[in-house]
């Protein structure tokens, strides 16, 4: 009895130690451990490592990549089935297949009744990924998002595109799906509009035979809208080169003066040029024409008018920055009615689950 | 004549507005009829004549260049005395610089013949001007007034020419947005003979219409 409780302590002892020091591998160590001891064909270790490997995740002290997880499962099926647990290798390839569909296991790595067991599993499962660019940016009519969904089986699916909340915005596939298929999203509602910015999913869910959801998965996509890129509006001319397009009040009184010294000139101008000529009569006819304008000049500038040369001028010069900028407005109207989408797809979550 | 002159104005006035839309802005032109008084002085004594001339001008403006030809031609008759009627005859060619937009400076010939059955007196003036144009409506009324003075002058009336000098004053007319214009002008212009022999003083009173650029 004293024997059996010591061998029981070293036992427990010896347990202790070793999963100390499991919990002080990484989960890439324990992957690594357990594919040695598969090679071994210590299957028993091989399984509790590669578990271990599996299962470090959800303890918190580090976890393994997709591909790596693919590789422990694809492992830890094959050690079971050689410890003639085949419900729990099919339990491992099923959490492989819907991991990654497109995997199919190395025949020069695993023998033939593992790799017919694993396509036993796939076929049996239906369940589906779906990925999409990191980034894509809808500009033209022409863009689309990319979204490849790969199938572990053939089976039906609906692939909808919800509201972050869960609302459904736009369905964008229902049918059947073999290995892949690849679905464009042209940025539009169902009703044709431009979405919302904000938080989307992409779900497909996969149907059992009885036409039930077996697996949803989810891909998370943040839609933002772009500012469109608008042309700028030409600068007008400068003021400078404009021409003053009213009279500036109080020119009148030089408008008379000069029609006043014109008249004078006009009678004087005999004396001026030849002097002692009495000159011609009719010259008074042209100073009174000169006196008449300078007296209408002032009558005509004390209020500003408008100066029709000036203003012809003025709008020659207008015009063709006018029409430019028109042109300009337009092109930004028409810039600003193409709504540019910029989409960020995540990761694809599992959503739903049997 | 008279008649001759009131038919060149009267058509000057009707072509104008179809020509207008013709001429380049460069190019201006005028034809008009002016009143003219003749008056020539000796010591002791002197005539007077008066009469109407035709005359055509022409100006093409290259920047702040310009150059202007004109010619006329009237029949002068007395107003009292015995003289003997005559044809009177000018022609001018200027070329003119425009250093402000307000001020022109004019060089260039002048001759000037009085053409009566007795024979013709011609003189040939080579003459600086000084044009200044003011504005009394800008782009509607306008004012100028130009002085001029012989560089060298020559005549075939012995004892041969002394100088010349002479003045303008007029006003011009444009309806807004029109390329027509009117122009109503006063000038004297007076030539003298050497030694005081005799001084002829001829003026006008011109009324012209014309086409295109001012």
């Amino acid at each position: 009895m004293r024997c059996a409780a010591a061998a029981l302590a070293v036992a427990l002892l010896l347990g202790a130690a070793l999963a100390r020091t499991a919990l002080a591998q990484t989960p890439a160590e324990r992957l690594a451990r357990g594919v040695r001891a598969y090679q071994g064909l210590d299957y028993d270790s091989a399984a509790a490592m590669l578990r271990a490997a599996l299962e470090s995740g959800a303890a918190g002290a580090g976890t393994l990549g997709d591909s790596d997880r693919v590789r422990a499962l694809a492992y830890l099926a094959a050690t079971e089935f050689f410890r003639e647990n085949r419900d729990s290798a099919a339990a491992a390839f099923g959490r492989l297949v819907r991991l990654d569909p497109r995997y199919r296991p190395d025949q020069l790595v695993f023998p033939p009744e593992v790799s017919s067991l694993f396509q036993e599993v796939r076929l049996g499962t239906r369940a589906a990924i779906i990925t999409a660019p990191p980034l894509t940016t809808i500009v033209s009519a022409g863009d689309r998002l990319v979204l490849w969904v790969h199938a572990t089986s053939y089976h039906q699916a609906d692939v909808t595109l919800l509201r972050g909340n869960g609302v459904p915005v736009r369905s964008l596939y229902s049918g059947g799906i073999g290995d892949s298929l690849q679905i464009l999203w042209d940025g539009r509602t169902a009703t044709g509009a431009v979405p919302e910015a904000g938080a989307y999913v992409v779900r497909v869910d996969s149907r059992a035979a009885d036409g039930r959801v077996s697996w949803s998965v989810d891909l998370p996509l943040e839609v933002a809208r772009l500012g469109a890129d608008t042309l700028r509006i030409p600068p007008p001319p400068p003021d400078s080169l404009f021409l003053p397009e009213r009279t500036v009040v109080g020119r009148g009184t030089r408008a008379l003066v000069t029609g006043l010294a014109a008249a004078a000139t006009a009678v004087l101008l005999p004396s001026l040029v030849a002097g002692g000529s009495a000159g011609m009569g009719e010259r008074f006819a042209v100073a009174g024409a000169l006196g008449v304008a300078g007296v209408v000049g002032f009558q005509y500038q004390r209020h500003p008018q408008p100066i029709a040369a000036n203003i012809a001028a003025n709008r020659a010069l207008r015009s063709p920055w006018e029409r430019q900028a028109d042109s300009v407005r337009a092109e930004n109207a028409g810039r600003l009615r193409v709504v540019r989408l910029q989409i960020r797809a995540g990761a694809s979550r599992v959503a739903g689950a049997p | 004549m008279r008649r001759a002159a009131a038919v060149l104005v009267l058509c000057s006035a009707l072509a104008a507005g179809s020509l207008a839309a013709q001429v380049p802005r460069f190019l201006s032109a005028d034809a008009g009829v002016s009143r003219v008084r003749f008056r020539s002085v000796v010591p002791g004594g002197g005539e007077v004549m008066t009469g109407v001339e035709a005359g055509v001008h022409v100006r093409a403006l290259l920047g702040a260049v310009s150059v202007e030809v004109a010619y006329g031609q009237g029949r002068l008759s007395a107003d009292t005395g015995l003289a003997t009627p005559r044809d009177l005859v000018n022609g001018s060619f200027f070329l003119a610089l425009q250093p402000a937009s307000w001020l022109a400076l004019k060089v260039g010939p002048h001759a000037r013949a009085y053409v009566a059955t007795g024979g013709t007196e011609r003189w040939m003036l080579w003459e600086s001007r000084a044009r200044a144009d003011g504005a009394i409506i800008p782009g509607m009324l306008q004012v100028h007034a130009e002085g001029w003075l012989s560089l060298s002058s020559d005549v075939n009336v012995a004892p041969g020419a002394a100088g010349a000098r002479g003045g303008e004053i007029g006003l011009t007319l444009r309806p807004p947005q029109s390329l027509v214009w009117a122009r109503l002008g006063y000038a004297v212009d007076q030539a003298k003979l050497k030694g005081g022999a005799r001084t002829e003083t001829v003026e006008m009173v011109v009324l012209a219409v014309g086409v295109g650029g001012r």
